[in-house]
């Protein structure tokens, strides 16, 4: 009878289950289920043999209760096709397993495994203006002066905005957190930099820019949440010429230090600014069609220069249509160049060890057909992640892999129109498209069991 | 859905808006709060966990979470004032007991509660900034409890109370305070520092303030050293028994302050018992203690440090400038040897062998060895006499560790040239009498003093060794060459020494006696035929002779006596009296030799093979001496030692002096002509800096003598004065 042992009884709306301690002890000890079987609620030891006849009684939803159960035992999640996600979401919430859930739900990022597992329409009045990616797979989207927040279920929050003005960035700094960068309005002192609770969308801080010791308004444009050193750099524009590149502490939300705009290098109007851990530097790109000559630099904060530079003003003398713009940019800091792209969708690389190096573009036209750019397409956005690049096209996103970048993938859906932009954070990644105000959640499914 | 189809077929009279039983929410808390009075009851076997919990979910999805919280909070802490009473109503010593107790409770009660309000805790407590169950209800014991003005200085009291009980020697239960200062520490570090580290810390300093007051007026030091280190130990143990690990710090600050550093300068100088009575006596357990508490506060080292260097530098001073001592140099260097062991036993014994403890000793003896000019002559002759006889039936380890010792002394030398002087006189001496007891300890010491002066400062000495070699061999050359020529005459045994390797005076050759001659010569042929173009000249002042000699009874002995004695005893081979006058006519040898010679003959008791008249200790110019064929001897072999004095007398000493600062002057010379063929122009301040460094591991030369080398220097037109600047010296190539 030494196999009774262990086993615990529960009658779950109903219907009966058995299951043994050590499965339950995957829920561990601060769930609901660890909370019942603890022996503080157990006080009188049932004697050998009666054990097996207590029995648990929970009023809740038998079919879910199986489920979980069945995570519990495996570690796996297989949710029947008539049940749908927010009940079971809520069961997990009841029982306190909504993180096991979570990780079972998807896999580790592989830009050659992406599976579509949902289009959530959004409610925006006009084009998006970006995505990004939650570290815990929840995602938020900014139109125009709002920011939409959705958690990981794709549950929408209340959407956030930093006084009603346009918004030019967004970032989240942990999972309950998000920054907003935003236009000042003028004489007002609203707008600039905030950070809200991703959660419940109240703001917790104003950022604050000081020059000489006088807090100024100002413009905030592009952010880089440097992980490592958590600080928070934004591109501001203040209106007494005060361009240049802000830093925040992530922790005290105290202004840190601030890089003026030296003659030569456009900081203050960037579209992209990207924190370099390996050389603790930041790269900053100001491209067309923001400037008519593009921009990219790195700089060091720990003795205010700019290490490293590339321009396009000497070699575009014949602007004509036709030139090849420089459209978006990455840094890789594995290869030790930076990644750019084009209005034909070709991918360039400008090598970081050299400082007066040209683009190296590698033409993609052979592999798709050249579409002449119609008023309807978005500029292309790149993103890295894992050793792999992505670059957005039109409506699909292309995955390169390998040292000589191959194409590997194509993430492409029918409708919804031309993607304006993409992020990738929390193992998922997130496209917006222009047309309809959707975006799409793509993820890996969790390995296969053989 | 069945219950959807049903609905539609109800017919409903009224409409109004669904709402839940508005008694619903304090319905529902009541059953809540119910159980919270249940667990603190210890009641709780009978609550239902999956309906409790699932009441408080409920609360939380209708929106009164806010009531939840608040009800909580009212109901814990209702809980609490009430606890807190039953807490101040325990007498005396039942009131730590009672806190413990009520902790205990609470903590499981706390955790039954969280476990209810789980679902609260996940959803309400973080998206309204809410304190979570667990930090809460921390939070209220601290202000219910901790914080309520009749516990919180009787908590604190009563800490102190038996900490201090223990103290001074009782039992307490530690357990007990373990548990409450857990519960210090678990309501946050503040909480802990604030309301019982602090003036633990206080308290703690005034009571071995006072302690070591007592302490110090009672106790020697060692006495007083043991009871602080007691101390110490006992509160480290104390903290890793029951106080927060980070404490041990602060209260080892608390008593290193009060009982070491306040009375630091104390201790080191109490009389009959302090540092310096420690040093003398080798008290190594003391002494160590004392280094491990006084390494533990800051200047306590360098405290003890200068002590003993001041008492090392003034024994010392004592001993090199003690006349009693300065009579035996044997004597004398085996105390400063014995002194260094002493005190390298106990820098490592006591000391962990701390590096500037090792610098501090060997400073001060660099500076009282050199406090006596003659410690150079002294080391020389220690060495001397342990290379004699000193280290017969000593194995060869025990031999190097004597020398390894003369060498560390060797090294606090400042006139190394001095040293080198002395030893190669004793070397030569040594050698050339076949003193030496071993051939390889002789070289040994050679290659110690080379690997610490270099090749120049042994050179000489080495050479020595390669004349001794050569001269068996030249010895061995002769007599196979010349054996048929030879027959029964005396044989000779001759050391050729090259000039200036050794320590030669020159002397008037004495005249030797016709049987001899002949010999020589016949050498003398022989070298000069093998090797042309060198010059041997005799030097009769340094040779022994055995000669056979037959007294008046018939007996025969065999007499070891110097050159210059065979040469006067030869006399008598065909004289039975001869006067001074005509031994001197006959022999040349220089008066003051020769007399030493007739004293050691004719005046030493038991080896007189001459008598005198008249008999008197002096010899006198117009004494008369006689073959003494009474001669008695119980051996066959007699030595006949020549008077003469080991150690240097006055004037010697005065020569010596003069020969090594003549041999200096070159030295200083080249150094200066070396300085200034590579720097050009210098002042006289760092000529003089930099010859000194460069000199330094030979002697320490005076600045004086610098300056005349350089005035000497500039004369012979090696250097010049600059024309503008006076001070500046030019290099003339």
């Amino acid at each position: 009878m030494a196999s009774r042992r262990g086993r615990i009884r529960f009658n779950v709306g109903g219907k009966i289950f058995e299951t043994t301690a050590t499965t339950l002890a995957n829920a561990g000890r601060h769930s609901m289920l660890g909370a019942l079987l603890d022996d503080s609620w157990n006080p009188r030891q049932p004697a050998e043999g009666e054990a097996a006849e207590a029995e648990y009684f929970i009023d809740r939803n038998p079919a879910c209760f199986a489920v979980l159960l069945d995570l519990l035992r495996t570690g796996e999640l297989h949710v029947p096709p008539n049940m749908p996600e927010k009940l079971l979401n809520r069961e997990a919430l009841f029982y306190g397993l909504l993180d096991q859930v979570r990780a079972a739900r998807w896999g580790p990022f592989d830009g050659n495994r992406l599976q579509l597992v949902d289009s959530v329409s959004g409610r925006a009045p006009g084009d998006g203006t970006a995505i990004r990616a939650g570290p815990d797979g929840g995602c938020c989207v900014a139109h125009g002066s709002m920011v939409h927040v959705y958690d990981w279920m794709l549950e929408e929050h209340r959407p956030i905005s930093l006084d009603y003005q346009q918004v030019n960035d967004v970032g989240y700094i942990d999972a309950e957190s998000i920054v907003i960068s935003a236009r000042e309005r003028l004489g007002k002192g609203d707008g600039g930099m905030g950070v809200f609770s991703s959660s419940t969308g109240e703001l917790r801080h104003r950022f604050r820019v000081s020059h000489y010791d006088q807090v100024k308004s100002f413009t905030a444009g592009a952010l880089s949440l440097g992980s490592s050193d958590y600080k928070i750099f934004a591109s501001c524009k203040g209106r007494c010429n005060e361009y240049g590149i802000g830093v925040w502490d992530q922790i005290t939300g105290q202004q840190v230090d601030f890089f003026y705009e030296p003659p030569g290098c456009c900081l203050g109007d960037a579209d992209k600014l990207q924190w370099l851990d390996g050389d603790k530097c930041l790269m900053v790109a100001t491209l067309f069609p923001r400037t008519d000559n593009c921009f990219i630099g790195l700089l060091d904060f720990r003795d205010k220069s700019v290490i490293w530079s590339w321009s396009d003003a000497g070699t575009s003398v014949s602007l004509s249509l036709d030139e090849k713009r420089v459209l978006h940019a990455i840094a890789i800091e594995d290869s030790r160049s930076i990644c750019v792209v084009n209005q034909y969708d070709d991918l360039g690389f400008i090598d970081l060890r050299s400082n007066a190096g040209g683009v190296r573009w590698s033409s993609r036209s052979k592999l798709t057909n050249r579409k002449a750019p119609n008023e309807e397409s978005c500029y292309p956005k790149l993103a890295t992640h894992d050793g792999q690049l992505f670059s957005s096209m039109n409506d699909g996103i292309s995955v390169f892999c390998g040292p000589e970048w191959v194409l590997t993938s194509t993430l492409r859906r029918s409708y919804g129109g031309s993607i304006c932009d993409f992020s990738i954070g929390g193992d998922r990644l997130f496209a917006l498209h222009s047309e309809e105000n959707v975006f799409d959640v793509w993820e890996t499914p969790p390995s296969p069991i053989i | 859905m069945s219950a959807q189809k049903k609905r539609n077929f109800k017919i409903e009279a009224f409409k109004h808006r669904v709402e839940l039983d508005p008694n619903y929410a304090e319905r529902t808390w009541r059953v809540l709060e119910h159980a919270i009075h249940e667990i603190y009851n210890h009641n709780a076997s009978g609550l239902s966990f999956e309906e409790l919990y699932r009441n408080a979910y409920n609360m939380v999805l209708h929106k009164y979470g806010e009531k939840l919280y608040s009800g909580l909070v009212n109901t814990m802490t209702g809980h609490l004032k009430e606890i807190a009473r039953s807490i101040e109503a325990a007498q005396g010593g039942f009131f730590l007991e009672e806190l413990n107790v009520k902790w205990g409770d609470h903590n499981k009660a706390l955790q039954m509660i969280r476990d209810i309000l789980m679902y609260m805790d996940r959803t309400f407590v973080p998206s309204n900034h809410k304190t979570p169950v667990h930090e809460l209800g921390l939070n209220l014991w601290r202000d219910n409890i901790i914080h309520s003005s009749k516990i919180q200085t009787r908590l604190l009291d009563m800490l102190l109370d038996l900490i201090h009980r223990e103290r001074t020697g009782e039992v307490i239960n530690r357990g007990l305070m373990r548990n409450i200062t857990k519960m210090l520490m678990d309501l946050g570090s503040s909480v802990y520092q604030e309301d019982f580290e602090k003036p633990f810390l206080g308290v703690s300093a005034s009571f071995y303030s006072v302690e070591s007051q007592q302490l110090i007026e009672c106790c020697d030091c060692g006495e007083y050293l043991r009871k602080a280190e007691r101390r110490l130990n006992e509160e480290i143990e104390r903290v890793s028994h029951y106080l927060d690990v980070k404490s041990e710090v602060k209260i080892t600050s608390v008593v290193e302050g009060e009982m070491i550093a306040n009375h630091m300068q104390r201790l080191v100088h109490m009389e009959n018992s302090g540092l310096v009575s420690m040093l003398v006596d080798d008290k190594y357990e003391d002494l160590s203690r004392m280094y491990n508490l006084f390494r533990r506060v800051p200047d306590g080292l360098s405290t003890i440090k200068d002590v003993m260097t001041s008492h090392l530098r003034e024994t010392g001073k004592q001993l090199v400038s003690d006349p009693e001592k300065l009579k035996d140099p044997v004597d004398f260097v085996q105390h400063l040897l014995d002194e260094k062991d002493k005190y390298d036993k106990i820098i490592s014994k006591a000391f962990n062998n701390d590096k500037t403890f090792q610098n501090a000793l060997n400073s001060s003896f660099e500076y009282f060895i050199n406090l006596n000019n003659r410690s150079p002559e002294f080391i020389s002759l220690y060495v001397d006499d342990k290379l004699r006889k000193g280290l017969k039936g000593v194995s060869e380890e025990d031999v190097e560790v004597v020398l390894d010792k003369v060498m560390m002394l060797f090294r606090y030398l400042q006139e190394k040239d001095v040293f080198e002087k002395y030893y190669k006189q004793h070397l030569a001496k040594r050698l050339l009498s076949g003193k030496s007891v071993s051939d390889d300890t002789e070289r040994s010491m050679i290659v110690k003093l080379k690997t610490e002066c270099g090749y120049q400062f042994t050179s000489k000495l080495e050479g020595m060794f390669t004349d001794m070699k050569t001269s068996i061999d030249t010895m061995q050359g002769f007599y196979s060459s010349q054996y048929s020529e030879i027959g029964d005459g005396p044989t000779l045994a001759v050391q050729v020494l090259t000039t200036g390797s050794w320590p030669t005076q020159p002397s008037a050759p004495c005249n030797l006696p016709a049987e001899i001659v002949v010999i020589c010569e016949k050498f003398r042929t022989y070298y000069l035929g093998t090797h042309t173009g060198r010059r041997l000249t005799w030097q009769t002042n340094m040779g022994t002779a055995d000669i056979k000699a037959t007294f008046g009874k018939g007996q025969k002995h065999e007499l070891n006596v110097s050159t210059y004695q065979m040469c006067i005893l030869m006399l008598f081979n065909s004289a039975d009296q001869l006067t001074y006058r005509e031994i001197e006519q006959a022999t040349e040898i220089p008066p003051s030799d020769l007399k030493r010679c007739l004293q050691s003959l004719a005046c030493v008791k038991g080896k007189n093979v001459l008598r005198k008249e008249p008999m008197s200790k002096d010899i006198a110019e117009d004494d008369a001496f006689y073959f003494n064929d009474k001669f008695m001897s119980k051996f066959f072999k007699v030595k006949i030692g020549t008077v003469a004095a080991q150690k240097e007398s006055e004037p010697e000493k005065q020569e010596t002096r003069q020969r090594v600062e003549e041999d200096r002057k070159p030295q200083i010379e080249a150094a200066i002509v070396r300085i200034m063929k590579s720097r050009r122009v210098l002042d006289h301040n760092t000529i003089v800096t930099e010859v000194t460094s460069q000199l330094q591991s030979r002697f320490l030369p005076n600045p004086v003598i610098i300056k005349k080398r350089i005035e000497s220097l500039i004369e012979r037109e090696f250097l010049e004065r600059d024309k503008a600047d006076r001070k500046l010296y030019r290099y003339l190539a």
